[in-house]
């Protein structure tokens, strides 16, 4: 395993995988950095086309049915209503007079832009009422994230002195759980239709647009990542990821759905409520991604889920802002901690398959934790309201970042679980090989030892009966003949036996016994004996079948001299090269007889000897002569 | 007067082989026995100075007769008379303490010549089996951790020399000329070689025995 190639590998995968996060994270930057270069570039070449109204008068109805009008005032706008009207929630009549804006062309389309109203509102041109955002009594359509446009109908228009009349809905900051939602009027723009359009799509761009598409990934990957916790049951914190995901879609769902069938207190509520579950999956998430788990603090979450809406019940709708910004501030502490203790964690113990992890953890949470606290001076109303909706935008594209990582773990831990799965098979596949090569090995072991079994009671039948046997012939036949055959039987037998049972011999070892046999042999006969083999010590091997047969041919070549030729020497001679063995036994006999060729052959077993050499594949010449006595050569294939 | 004990189960060889040793040894008085039951009972009653054992009994092998005559009646020079002539056969009845070996199917005259040669002390020694005494020997060296109790034995350098020189197929009276030897002393070396190719076997089958956790035999 400590081959350096997977390391390699995983090397480079983990250096991949940062350089994605870190390209994650600069992509990030780079969409905020774009939008609030796209958001400030609108006032810069609107010119004089575009008037600009920052002053209206203001009338607050307590009632919508009475109508209580109370006397105008004079207000600037934007009209922020915590400040000017605090714990006012109702409708405020806006009234302001422009002429055409002198840089349109004279017979341009007009509108009126309005890039801030909540939650909604009704615009009337001269008296004559053009526009409608929605529903203006409870439940009230919710426009606060929606800039919104007016068409100026050119019929009702004049040159000059045009009345505008404004009338907003809106709710008290203290009946709503977030600032942005809180009641209020931007300044009023009004020019060409076409520059505003152009300004309106921009704004809905990235106040709903970016939102809406963030909300989809993140729901998306949310959903995946539930299917990769549910494959993958020991890493708890996919199916925390995919939960967190997902609600966050889900509460983003609202920048959707602007006519909820539900009263202000009650969607306010319900907002606010949401924080508890995905600050506790955000936690949750968290401590399991730094393999912690803690009953205590699992339970603390549910309990704050359960406390949070009792709060906020309690305290009613109209102390909802106040109690919900106690709470996210308690949620964001949370959090932070949360974060705080998952790197304090992992830089003290770094898992092994994630020791590429920190530092783009410390980025993206870092990331995070700046946008909970910028989110949380927002609703102290410390910086004043954000031109982008920072939390609905920021957090998904933590979110994306954090999943990009997981994916990353994931696909490792994948890749692991792969080489593994490989190694695994090759190693069964090794020892599968091994077995079948042991087993095979052992038939063959099996075969070789039944044969070889078989062979020795064979040759001991052989010896115990047929040799028994003929051994009583040789030693009681009356005929000198008869005995003489049955010994020369029994030396075959005994032959026959050793080449069906006996091992391979080495050459240097059996021209030994032949030697020792041959000169004994002669030596007896009184014939001298002169043999010379080869002096250096080969290994070469004679299967047991080729030195019986040889020793056959020996012998009887020995014994053709013995009983023949009359002579008195014999010189024998042994050649031995890599391919083939040679041997030559020379008499100084009398020799065979030319015209007895055929009939002396029987007697002295020349065509048996021919014979044996060619079965093994070799070849025995004879040379006689009257006279000259007799060679024999034999080679034989090694 | 000799006792000379003849094992052989086939009964006209048997016969014939009486009347051999009687012609061999007019003096003597021989016992006979078929089966390794018999052979051992005499043993254990008679004095023998010779015996001829086969191999192949019907209770048995003569291997076992030879090892308990060596063991009992260690002046009793055992001789092999057997039909198998390989080594496999009559290596373990060298070790096992046979001075020599006879095949059976050989002329009368030619196997009381050997037994004539062997009872004065000069025994066959074929290369075949002198190869197996170099390897047995060659193995005995190689074990180092040897047990105080058990005697090493080692060949000279003289009695490797003949060794050697069988193996490559020359014969005894060949060597004898080749090292400048008399007949009699290659016979001394030969019978040197045999003895403690014995006394090698026993002390190697006794730490066999002990390597096993067996007690040695009696």
């Amino acid at each position: 395993m400590s081959t350096p190639r997977p390391g390699t590998l995983q090397h480079d995968a983990t250096r991949i995988a940062r350089r994605a996060t870190c390209s994650w994270l600069a992509a990030a930057l780079a969409l905020l950095a774009i939008s609030v270069l796209l958001l400030s570039a609108p006032a810069a070449h609107a010119g004089a086309a575009i008037v600009t109204l920052t002053s209206a008068q203001a009338a607050q109805t307590t009632n919508d049915h009475l109508l209580t009008e109370l006397p105008p005032t004079i207000v600037d706008l934007p009209d922020d209503w915590s400040d000017t009207r605090p714990r006012f929630d109702g409708l405020v009549r806006y009234r302001t007079r422009f002429d055409r804006p002198a840089g349109a062309e004279p017979n341009e389309l007009l509108a009126l832009y309005i890039e801030r109203v909540c939650s909604n509102v009704e615009v009337s041109l001269n008296g004559q009422r053009i526009y409608s955002g929605g529903r203006m009594t409870e439940p009230v359509t919710r426009n606060c994230h929606y800039a919104q446009l007016v068409t100026l109908p050119p019929a009702l228009l004049q040159e000059r002195g045009n009345t505008l009349d404004l009338q907003v809905r809106g709710h008290a900051l203290q009946r709503v759980a977030s600032r942005q939602r809180a009641g209020g009027l931007s300044a009023l723009q009004i020019g060409p239709q076409a520059l505003l359009a152009e300004q309106q799509a921009r704004h809905r761009l990235w106040n709903v647009a970016a939102v809406q598409v963030l909300a989809l990934t993140v729901a998306v990957l949310g959903v995946v990542m539930i299917v990769l916790g549910w494959m993958s049951r020991q890493a708890a914190y996919f199916s925390y990821y995919g939960w967190l995901s997902l609600a966050w879609a889900l509460m983003s769902l609202r920048i959707w759905w602007r006519d909820m069938p539900w009263d202000n207190g009650v969607i306010e509520f319900l907002f606010c409520t949401a924080f508890a579950p995905v600050v506790a999956l955000a936690v949750q998430f968290l401590l399991s991604y730094a393999d912690l788990r803690s009953r205590w603090i699992e339970n603390a979450l549910a309990l704050q889920w359960v406390l949070l809406p009792v709060t906020l019940l309690l305290g009613g709708p109209a102390r909802l802002f106040g109690l919900a910004n106690a709470w996210y501030v308690v949620l964001a502490v949370e959090t932070c901690a949360a974060m705080a203790l998952y790197l304090w964690v992992t830089k003290r113990h770094p898992r092994h398959d994630r020791r590429h992890d920190f530092w783009p953890m410390v980025a993206i949470l870092g990331a995070g934790s700046v946008l909970v606290l910028v989110e949380l001076a927002v609703q102290y109303d410390l910086p004043g309201l954000p031109q982008l909706p920072l939390l609905q935008l920021g957090v998904p594209v933590l979110l994306v970042a954090v999943a990009a990582r997981l994916l990353q773990v994931f696909a490792r831990s994948l890749q692991a679980a792969e080489a593994g799965r490989n190694t695994l098979e090759a190693r069964v596949r090794e020892a599968t090989a091994e077995i079948e090569h042991n087993f095979a090995q052992l038939a063959e072991m099996r075969v070789e030892q039944v044969t070889e079994k078989e062979r020795k009671r064979i040759a001991a039948d052989l010896h115990d009966d047929l040799g028994a046997k003929l051994l009583t012939i040789v030693h009681t036949s009356e005929s000198e003949r008869i005995s003489t055959l049955a010994r020369e039987a029994l030396e075959e037998m005994r032959l026959s036996v050793r080449g069906l049972t006996g091992k391979p011999v080495r050459l240097a070892d059996a021209l030994a016994d032949w030697r020792a046999e041959t000169v004994l042999r002669l030596g007896q006969a009184n014939i001298e004996a002169d043999w010379r083999g080869p002096t250096e010590e080969t290994e070469q091997l004679l299967p047991a079948r080729g030195f019986v047969q040889t020793t056959r041919i020996l012998r009887e070549a020995v014994s053709n001299i013995i009983k023949h030729s009359g002579a008195s020497h014999c010189k024998v001679r042994c050649a031995i090269t890599d391919r083939q063995f040679g041997l030559t036994v020379q008499d100084n006999g009398k020799g065979i007889p030319m015209e007895l060729d055929g009939k002396l052959d029987r007697g002295h077993g020349m065509s048996s000897m021919k014979h044996r050499a060619k079965q093994m594949q070799g070849q025995c010449l004879v040379e006689s002569g009257p006279g000259y006595g007799t060679v024999i050569r034999l080679t034989l294939p090694l | 007067m000799t006792n000379i004990l003849l094992l052989e189960d086939l009964p006209e060889i048997r016969t014939w082989l009486k009347v051999l040793i009687n012609q061999v040894f007019p003096q003597s008085q021989i016992h006979e026995a078929a089966r390794v039951h018999d052979a051992l009972e005499l043993v254990s009653a008679v004095k023998f100075s010779l015996a001829l054992c086969d191999l192949g009994l019907p209770d048995g092998s003569g291997v076992d007769v030879v090892a308990a005559l060596r063991e009992h009646q260690p002046e009793c020079q055992s001789v092999v008379v057997t039909i198998h002539d390989d080594d496999d056969h009559l290596f373990p009845a060298l070790q096992a303490g046979a001075f020599g070996y006879l095949l059976k199917e050989q002329a009368r005259e030619l196997i009381a010549e050997q037994l004539k040669r062997m009872s004065q002390g000069e025994p066959p020694l074929s290369p075949s089996i002198a190869r197996r005494v170099i390897s047995h020997f060659a193995s005995q060296t190689r074990q180092q951790e040897r047990p105080q109790n058990i005697p090493h034995v080692s060949l000279t350098d003289r009695e490797n020399e003949v060794l050697l020189r069988v193996a490559k197929g020359f014969t005894l009276p060949e060597i004898g000329v080749q090292l400048n030897l008399s007949r009699h002393t290659i016979a001394d070396y030969v019978k040197q070689i045999y003895r403690k190719l014995n006394v090698s076997s026993r002390a190697e089958a006794a730490l066999e025995a002990q390597r096993l956790g067996l007690f040695r035999r009696q």
